[in-house]
């Protein structure tokens, strides 16, 4: 949560966590660049230029790579949460290197002609009717494009300008950025390499973003069914047996939401699963402190109310519970964020129903 | 819900104990992790093969025969320390650009270029220096020089650069290097085709459209890939030419 826009709001995670990606990152340039022309035994070098621009593509794939797995690997495994928290930071350093990579390109390549390299870069290669010969460059320019769009616009500053669902679909970007960095290699370097070790690796950390990807969704889909079409107006979550102190269940609602369902100090309370900051899934979070607390940023919100405390002003809808029974059910029409919703104790027996 | 049992990170608080050493391996991965990968792929790189300015020859100045094939070559009559009389050198301006705007008024008299060199196996060319420095008229009476045709062939192999290929980068060749292949050739640097298979002794031979003109714009889209064509081959001095048909251009399998 922010009380101010600047330019970063760090703290010691935040700090080691970039010195870690700065370690590995640098050490992976470092190697490449100054240690393996060492162990090619060739009768006379790749041009620096050259061995440069291959260095900077190399890591920024792999670190993209890297940055697309967390994702999914979070989703399977909480542990790899704290990977996620300053995923920004990774990305938008991922942007420097892939920039480092495509001004090699240009000054080298592209350079040298009676032409601005710029537009020699759009019009020396124009057989697009064709697969092999295709100008792979364009696949790098899109996903540089977007790239620099996505760390531009990473600021929580852009996350408010923009609303979050903007901000969030603009960051699905990624997606399509990372199979055109996927069709720039393969369409690219790759139709030349006569040393398959390349290849490989590129297969593998092409094929570790997609799997994660599938299994990550298929399991998130067996944790929470969707809702039967003729679904009743009240969503059946869970018997009141299965709910813990402290902790949520998740369902998928009708309309595509999904509700968080808490049970805090013996009443339950339901409101949506998406943080307001980048829609991070609050039902996997704890209350601390009284407050619901997002897995992804540390956002809090009052799970009565769907509001950030004071002096914050983020807030989330909340929804309208019942007990029918045992059973723990919701109301799948949200109310608008910010709705106090009376909790709903679970000591008494027979359908309770929380108030607006 | 989410595991009671398993620690909870919140970015601004201390990392939970639990997680600390999970955490710790990630990075202890992570970060050799990454120096393997840039070992791994620093050292798959394939060899450029020989190519390479030879600027330990220093500057060489040559004196022979300016012919346009439309690409100006040099037939050289009188040698240097690293080039050969009899040596057909194709001749190549700075950067991507030509020289045909100096070789046109000399063509086929005697002339002296000076510059540096680049080779790659036998193919020869001269990066000229700028203005008369680089090809001026020389004084004497040009021998007459022979154009030995070899009839019509049928290639396999690749249209590059020539001076990319000949060693101005490393690698001068490939799908990767297409577009500056193309860059090069609309700048009117002499076209190399290399041959899968050796034509009268040649890897390498400097290719013409039809009837000794310019490389026509269709030859554009086969640059740096497998392709079959048929031409007449020449050969001028040590330098063989091939006068592509442009119709017979076809992927190779």
């Amino acid at each position: 949560m922010s009380v101010k826009y600047i330019p970063v709001q760090w703290n010691s995670n935040k700090y080691l966590y970039d010195l870690v990606m700065l370690c590995g990152v640098a050490l992976f340039l470092y190697v490449f660049l100054y240690a393996a022309p060492g162990l090619l035994s060739h009768e006379r070098p790749i041009n620096p230029q050259v061995h440069n621009a291959r260095a900077f593509g190399a890591c920024a794939f792999v670190m993209l790579t890297v940055i697309l797995c967390i994702g999914p690997l979070a989703r399977l495994d909480t542990r790899f949460l704290p990977l996620l928290y300053n995923r920004r930071h990774f990305g938008v350093m991922t942007v420097f290197v892939a920039l480092t990579h495509a001004s090699y390109i240009v000054d080298w390549y592209f350079a040298f002609s009676m032409s601005d390299k710029y537009e020699a870069l759009l019009f020396a290669n124009t057989s697009y009717g064709q697969l092999q010969g295709f100008p792979f460059e364009a696949f790098g320019i899109f996903a540089l494009i977007v790239l620099i769009i996505l760390a531009a616009t990473s600021h929580d500053f852009w996350m408010k300008f923009l609303t979050p669902p903007v901000w969030k679909r603009i960051h699905y970007l990624i997606y399509p950025a990372y199979l055109s960095v996927v069709a720039h290699v393969s369409f690219g370097v790759l139709q030349d390499q006569q040393n398959h070790v390349f290849t490989a690796i590129f297969l593998a950390g092409a094929t570790a973003v997609g799997g994660l990807h599938l299994v990550a969704a298929l399991a998130e889909r067996r944790r929470a069914p969707a809702p039967a079409a003729d679904t009743a107006e009240w969503i059946d979550i869970c018997d009141l047996s299965q709910m813990r102190e402290g902790f949520a269940k998740i369902r998928l609602l009708p309309e595509g939401d999904r509700v968080a369902v808490f049970l805090h100090e013996g009443r339950l309370s339901a409101i949506s699963n998406a943080c307001a900051h980048q829609n991070g899934p609050l039902g996997e979070g704890r209350i601390i402190d009284c407050l619901v607390t997002c897995p992804w940023h540390g956002f809090q919100y009052d799970v009565r109310t769907g509001r950030s405390p004071a002096p914050f002003t983020e807030k989330v809808p909340t929804y309208a519970l019942r007990l029918s029974g045992s059973t723990v059910q919701v109301d799948p029409r949200a109310n608008p964020p910010g709705t106090p919703v009376e909790p709903v104790p679970v000591s008494g027996s027979g359908t309770a129903e929380a108030g607006v | 819900m989410s595991d009671p049992d398993k620690p909870f990170f919140v970015g601004y608080l201390p990392v939970p104990r639990a997680l600390r050493a999970f955490l710790l391996v990630v990075c202890v991965i992570f970060v050799p992790g990454l120096a393997g990968l840039g070992l791994a792929l620093g050292t798959a790189q394939d060899d450029p093969g020989e190519g390479a300015f030879r600027f330990d020859y220093g500057r060489q100045t040559v004196t022979g025969v300016v012919e346009l094939t439309p690409y100006p070559v040099l037939r050289v009559t009188q040698g240097s320390e690293h080039v050969a009389v009899g040596q057909t050198l194709m001749l190549a301006g700075q950067g991507k650009t030509s020289v045909d705007a100096r070789a046109a008024p000399l063509e086929g008299q005697l002339a002296t270029a000076s510059g540096v060199i680049l080779d790659r196996g036998d193919l020869e060319m001269m990066q000229l220096r700028g203005g008369q420095n680089g090809l001026s008229a020389a004084e004497g009476a040009a021998p007459e020089m022979t154009t030995e045709p070899l009839g019509r062939w049928r290639l396999a192999g690749e249209i590059c650069d020539g001076k990319c290929l000949a060693g101005a980068m490393r690698p001068g060749r490939g799908i990767a290097h297409k577009a500056c292949a193309n860059l090069c050739l609309l700048g009117d640097i002499p076209p190399v085709f290399v041959t899968t298979q050796p034509v009268e002794g040649h890897a390498f031979l400097l290719i013409t459209g039809p009837g000794g003109t310019k490389l026509p714009a269709e030859a554009y889209h086969w640059v740096a890939q497998f392709v079959t064509v048929e031409g007449e081959v020449a050969r001028r001095g040590d330098l063989l030419v091939l006068a592509i048909d442009p119709a017979t251009l076809e992927r190779a399998d």
